[in-house]
């Protein structure tokens, strides 16, 4: 579980992050959602520790963030696996070392061992015969799976992923969200996601936060999310003539 | 102040590069890779152009210096020791700053751009100590290297042109190469090698670490880091050079 507790960030005197207070649960899928520049991004790095937050406290299961010591810090970090937008998998490394790299770096685990768990992982993450190929020669949807399958090498708590959607076509969309929910639920970490992708708000927002302005406006979860009378957060759900056609629709089931 | 800023951004930098590695086995296959990336591949590069270096200096030292007051010996004994004090230490580090600095800057700015950087210290990755320090210690440790092949080629470069241009003997350029020897000029060369080195390696990579922005910021750093070295490396030159002749 992950809290987060009034945290505010504001960089050359502009304020990114007003007074932001949530608990992200253990075994669910957590949504951060809102508008471009909106600051869901500041948040989701003030939480893995990339941006050093003005005030407030982040919590992982009780541990504060800013109160350990930098062995500490380092420990939690480990525990903690994030997918970036584009994957940023490293370019020299292929695809196998890509995944091998934390178990290699942190752990004593024999070669055997690495390679069981290196095909565990790409197993799961459902890619097979890319080993020895460098991310530049792997598509956009094979890539964020190869971030997942590194991110999830060493067994972590935490699970970031930065738009994991992003670029991708609606199909493979649907299979990365898949994906990530069954990770989160089979490993019952902590899954963050940061997204405006309405499909993924659909599909698997166990937990839901909307951020605009930098501010909380609103949270629930993906059935919550269709009823409320929150303008903002309906004024950014509905903004497509797919969701509002969708929203009609449902109107109107509930009128009959 | 930008100049004490980056003075200190940089310092704090290195502390971060020299922190104890977090696995020595994972840093010497570094280490193995960037010797081969930064030094070795330049081998080749470096032996052209102290070959055709060494041929011009030698002519060079033919048609202004030969006299019949000068002994022709003076030929091969100024190619040596223009070759050792100048040209393979500092010109050609000016070179490497060029080659090896812009290679170092794109590399490490293109992974901060790409957020691979922020990837690894996600992990609780040194990224700092693993990306920077293998490459110091591979260019410092292949700069005197280079420097006795430069040498080796401009002294051979010079041996084909000179006699080949009909301006000197094999025997009268190999007795001046051979000439009043002074060892002192070598170790001077490689002191001088062994800290431009480490400015090869450590102001491209500052400038790739903190770049932000995009592909045009990337190639920024690229030219920055460029100039800024060459300039550094002149600057070293100088206060070395008043420093270990005084």
């Amino acid at each position: 579980m992950i809290e987060i507790k009034n945290v505010c960030k504001s960089f050359e005197g502009r304020d990114v992050l007003k007074d932001i207070s949530t608990v992200f649960e253990k075994g669910k899928t957590n949504l951060i959602i809102g508008q471009s520049g909106s600051g869901k991004t500041v948040l989701l790095k003030s939480i893995v520790g990339l941006i050093e937050i003005d005030c407030g406290e982040i919590l992982f299961d009780g541990r504060d963030n800013r109160r350990m010591s930098f062995k500490e810090q380092k420990l939690l970090r480990q525990e903690i696996g994030m997918v970036f937008q584009n994957g940023a998998l490293f370019d020299s490394l292929t695809v196998e070392e890509n995944v091998r790299f934390p178990m290699d770096m942190f752990t004593n685990m024999t070669m055997k061992e690495k390679v069981s768990r290196l095909n565990f992982c790409l197993d799961r993450v459902n890619i097979k015969a890319s080993n020895n190929l460098y991310p530049s020669e792997i598509s956009g949807g094979m890539r964020k799976r190869v971030a997942i399958a590194r991110a999830i090498a060493l067994n972590p708590k935490y699970l970031f992923c930065d738009e994991p959607n992003s670029g991708l076509d609606p199909v493979t969309s649907i299979l990365i969200d898949a994906l990530i929910k069954e990770i989160t639920s089979e490993f019952d970490i902590t899954t963050v996601i940061n997204t405006h992708d309405m499909n993924s708000v659909m599909e698997i927002g166990d937990k839901i936060l909307f951020i605009s302005e930098g501010k909380k406006c609103w949270e629930g979860n993906n059935t919550q999310i269709f009823n409320t009378r929150n303008r903002k957060l309906n004024a950014f759900v509905f903004a497509s003539p797919f969701s509002k056609k969708f929203r009609e629709i449902r109107q109107m089931e509930d009128d009959e | 102040m930008g100049v004490f800023y980056h003075i200190g951004q940089y310092c704090l930098l290195m502390v971060r590069v020299f922190k104890k590695p977090e696995k020595n086995s994972i840093y010497l296959n570094q280490l193995v890779l960037e010797i081969e990336k930064l030094g070795i591949n330049s081998v080749g590069i470096v032996a052209v152009i102290s070959i055709f270096m060494g041929g011009i200096i030698t002519l060079q030292l033919t048609y202004n210096m030969v006299s019949p007051l000068m002994p022709n010996y003076i030929i091969g004994l100024g190619n040596r020791d223009t070759l050792m004090l100048e040209f393979s230490s500092t010109v050609l580090s000016l070179m490497l700053a060029g080659k090896v600095g812009s290679h170092i800057a794109s590399e490490i700015g293109s992974m901060r751009v790409t957020e691979q950087i922020d990837s690894m210290e996600i992990m609780g990755v040194n990224s700092a100590s693993y990306l920077i320090l293998p490459k110091i210690i591979a260019v410092v440790f292949m700069s005197p290297l280079l420097f006795i092949i430069s040498v080796a080629c401009g002294l051979v470069g010079g041996l084909i042109t000179g006699p080949l241009s009909g301006v000197v003997t094999v025997a009268t350029y190999v007795n001046g190469m051979t000439t009043q020897f002074n060892p002192f000029y070598a170790y001077f060369s490689i002191i001088k090698t062994l800290v431009f080195g480490f400015l090869i390696a450590t102001v491209p990579a500052y400038l790739g670490y903190y770049v932000q922005g995009g592909a045009l910021e990337v190639g920024r750093a690229s030219t920055k880091s460029v100039v800024n070295t060459s300039v550094l490396i002149l600057f070293f030159d100088l206060v070395l050079t008043q420093l270990l002749f005084k």
